[in-house]
């Protein structure tokens, strides 16, 4: 296990590096400048800023910012949000988003699993057929749509729920509905698959052949492996959900890093796009690393080595 | 399976609590008056803010030499308790409160007027307002100096700044300015604790700068109406009254709460759902319902005014076919502004034929400018050599993405254009810093704009197209043109001044057509006047926080 570890970190450096890499010269290639906005300082203002951000070189720039990282530990100042550097963004975005999506994912991951195995044990009747659909339409409606219904129908219709905004739990619960519904449907849809196979499995027969009743076949013996590929889904799915989403955030008011990437990006703010990118890759990493651990653990015949 | 989905969850579990315990605080916020403003909060450093919602704050949190009245927006005195002015308007002396004290207790002293306003002099600042400082004897050349020299530049002492002692500034100014004082009203020149500030001095990468930390609480020290007492990010601001300053009775909310919303619909729901007491802003899909529901009499919290903005087109004068002064002329001819207000933008807005809003400036008469003439518009294209829009490719008009309204205009535009003189264009919607590079570049035709002014001065939209004006965006060289604001700028006579740039506008809307006035912006605010006192919709967009109160 520990080779293991070892092996990936490793691995995540070069990783790391060739991300950090690309995004650098992509922002370098895209159009606009950070410094130009509706209001023109004079040239003297923008050449001093640049220099102060070392942007006058490309190359140079490339090589400030890691530098930055390992010799001071800082990602730097942010330049559309002079007051706050990239660290203070992301420890005040990042728990937000990460709030948020663990809300949903939480949701999706305990609703998808019950639909799933409750669709493949009625596979082919009416409840089957409902759950394909509403997963299928979950998945291709986008989600700004879902979250436009449902504050029509919690917010506006009814004040049942706050229309969005963030400091109390119940401002969390239609946006992590919103976000959560792809994920639940996917999910579903994985476990119904994945269920429906180990279902034909011997050892399912065999339990069956020895008495067990329905339920305890399911829960017992079937469920627990047809599981697995959430598992394996898992990782990356919540690097994904829980550094933010920019459609959910901003319909919702969420003070979130998925809003705050974009805008960094529509902005062209270099050292924010490139900070959060890393934060972002980091957890990509680290979660599916978890995940693989977590299969090996979970499934004796996964050797982790592999 | 229960084990096996039981890791994923406790860890989700966590997360979830942790990240928003992290991420809220736990006070309850039913007493304070919570005001929404559109866009994020960018600085709340003064030297640097360009954005209304930057400078509203900033209005509240500090108070300049001179504060706006609450009705009349005229300047009067703020931390100056009076000031004089030479005879040849070009000294100004300003005599400073003996109890105008900073958040901390700390008297404000000429001394931290002249930190600051060196401070904004520097170009590493960033300030995007330095060119009102050129007013003042020596600033743009210290400016220019430190810029081409950082390290063997002018000194200070060579810039019209003074403090002879405490309570005392004075500043020479390098021709008269009748606005100065509305200036000294104005955020970029805010003072900073100079004291306070020198715990935040920082080299970074060989510049001298300031951790940006110091804007935020408890560090951030204001000498205005509230202080700052907590600041989260792209969340909320928090506002208490400032216990040190002197017209503290002045003050009524004893805690102000503002958000900051990117999407206005969502902003509306809140407001809608009374999470938000006050919207500072209409919000634009919704604008014209809401304007109908108003006029209808089935809402009565909606209040809207014309504003000290113009929204314009940009004609590139320096490339293609717009280079041609009768091309320019006929363009302008063939809109209709009236048709585009009525079924366009559907809002109180009033349309223009010139740049500065008539009325808005006391003692300033606008010119007439051009109407909707398209015979005469097809009799300029023909004279032009492009009789019917033969030979004219179409025309790159840039919009910005994201504001459905300049696009709908680029299309109105754009069929009467294609209707009156056979001129096709080709709408391209940018983000925001690509059009902006675009425009400065001059990669473009026709570009939309709107322009809020800073000061009541009409400099404050014919200054934009003077030659080599980092915002003279139509790229419009006319040495005539010039001559005339500089002339204005060093004339005395109040009258003669005008009339000077009177003509100078009468040059842009009648002869020469860098740019065509559309329409004068409306804005406002939406709330409920039974309960929510002290702040009303002015035609400067300011908004005076300070008397906000709940009744």
């Amino acid at each position: 296990m520990i080779k293991f570890i070892c092996k990936r970190i490793a691995q995540s450096v070069l990783v790391m590096w060739m991300v950090y890499t690309c995004t650098f010269w992509l922002l370098m290639a895209t159009p606009g400048d950070p410094f130009v906005g509706q209001k023109q300082p004079p040239p003297a203002v923008i050449a001093a800023l640049k220099a102060r951000y070392g942007l006058n070189d490309p190359w140079q720039a490339y090589w400030r910012y890691p530098v930055d990282v390992l010799v001071h530990g800082d990602l730097g100042p942010t330049i559309s949000y002079s007051n706050w550097s990239v660290a203070a963004v992301i420890k005040n975005t990042l728990p937000v988003s990460m709030a948020l999506g663990a809300l949903a994912l939480l949701f999706a991951m305990w609703l998808g699993v019950g639909a799933g195995v409750l669709g493949a044990m009625m596979k082919g009747r009416w409840l089957d057929h409902t759950l394909t659909i509403g997963s299928l339409a979950a998945i291709s409606i986008p989600n700004f749509i879902i979250g436009s219904v449902l504050l029509i129908l919690f917010a506006v219709n009814s004040t049942v729920l706050p229309s969005g905004g963030w400091g109390s739990f119940q401002q969390l619960i239609l946006p992590a509905a919103t976000l959560g519904l792809a994920y639940w449907a996917i999910l579903a849809m994985l476990m119904r698959e994945s269920t429906e196979n180990v279902l034909k499995a011997d050892y399912i027969r065999t339990a069956r052949a020895k008495g067990g009743s329905p339920l305890r076949v399911m829960s017992v013996h079937a469920a627990p492996n047809a599981s697995l590929p959430i598992m394996a889904f898992l990782g990356p799915a919540a690097a994904g959900i829980l550094t933010g989403s920019f459609v959910v955030e901003k319909l919702f008011a969420i003070p979130g890093m998925g809003n705050v990437f974009v805008n960094a990006c529509l902005n062209k703010d270099i050292p924010l796009v490139l900070g959060i990118t890393m934060v972002y890759t980091v957890i990509l990493i680290v979660m599916n690393m978890l995940a693989d651990i977590a299969c090996a653990m979970a499934d004796p015949r996964v050797a982790i080595n592999a | 399976m229960r084990k096996t989905l039981l890791l994923p969850t406790l860890l989700l579990l966590g997360v979830c609590a942790g990240g928003f315990w992290l991420s809220t605080g736990s006070k309850s916020d039913h007493h304070a008056i919570v005001f929404c403003q559109q866009g994020q909060i960018h600085t709340l450093d003064p030297a640097k803010m360009t954005y209304l919602q930057d400078i509203r704050v900033a209005e509240g949190l500090w108070e300049g030499l001179a504060q706006y009245a609450p009705h009349t927006l005229t300047p009067i005195p703020g931390v100056a308790k009076s000031w004089s002015i030479s005879k040849n308007k070009l000294v100004y002396t300003f005599h400073l409160k003996r109890n105008a004290s900073w958040s901390n207790g700390h008297r404000v002293t000429s001394g931290d007027f002249v930190f600051e306003w060196r401070r904004v002099l520097q170009p590493h600042t960033g300030s995007g307002y330095v060119f009102l400082y050129f007013h003042i004897a020596g600033a743009r050349q210290y400016f220019n100096s430190i810029a081409a020299h950082p390290h063997h530049h002018l000194p200070f002492s060579t810039v019209g700044i003074k403090a002879p002692n405490r309570r005392t500034l004075i500043v020479t100014l390098n021709h008269p300015c009748v606005y100065f004082l509305d200036l000294m009203a104005f955020p970029p020149f805010f003072p900073l604790d100079r004291q306070a500030m020198r715990q935040f001095r920082v080299r970074y990468h060989g510049v001298v700068g300031y951790n940006p930390v110091w804007t935020r609480p408890p560090y951030l020290i204001s000498d205005g109406a509230y202080q700052l007492t907590d600041w989260r990010f792209h969340q909320f601001l928090e506002l208490k009254p400032n216990p040190y300053y002197d017209q503290r009775s002045q003050v009524h909310c004893p805690w102000l709460k503002i958000v900051n919303y990117d999407d206005a619909t969502a902003a509306f729901l809140a407001y809608r759902t009374r999470v938000i007491n006050v919207l500072g802003f209409i919000p634009g899909p919704l604008g014209p319902a809401l304007v109908k529901q108003e006029a209808s009499g089935r809402r009565d919290d909606v209040h809207i005014t014309p504003v000290f903005g113009t929204m314009f087109l940009n004609l590139n004068c320096q490339k293609g076919v717009l280079k041609n002064r009768l091309v320019r002329e006929a363009l302008d001819l063939a809109i209709n502004r009236h048709a585009l207000v009525a079924h366009v933008v559907r809002m109180p807005v009033v349309p223009l034929h010139v740049l500065v809003p008539p009325h808005t400036i006391r003692g300033y008469e606008s010119p007439h400018g051009m109407g909707f003439n398209p015979e005469r518009a097809r009799k300029l294209l023909k004279q032009a050599g492009y009789p019917r829009g033969r030979g004219i490719k179409p025309l790159r008009y840039l919009v910005v993405a994201g504001y459905p309204i300049t696009s709908r205009l680029a299309e109105a535009i754009g069929a009467m254009w294609r209707k009156t003189l056979g001129v096709r264009i080709e709408i391209n919607s940018e983000e925001g810093k690509i059009f902006h590079q675009d425009c400065v570049h001059g990669d473009f035709a026709v570009a939309g704009e709107g322009w809020y002014g800073d000061y009541p001065d009409p400099t404050t939209w014919l200054d934009l197209f003077i030659g080599g004006n980092p915002n003279n965006m139509s790229h419009y060289q006319s040495r005539c043109y010039d001559h005339l604001l500089h002339l204005a700028a060093y004339e005395s006579n109040a009258h003669d001044r005008f009339t000077l740039l009177h003509r100078a506008e009468a040059d842009l809307v009648d002869k020469a057509f860098p740019a065509i006035p559309l329409y004068q912006m409306a804005d406002g605010m939406i709330y409920n006047r039974a309960k929510i006192g002290g702040i009303r919709p002015d035609f400067r967009s300011i908004t005076l926080l300070k008397y906000i109160h709940r009744r």
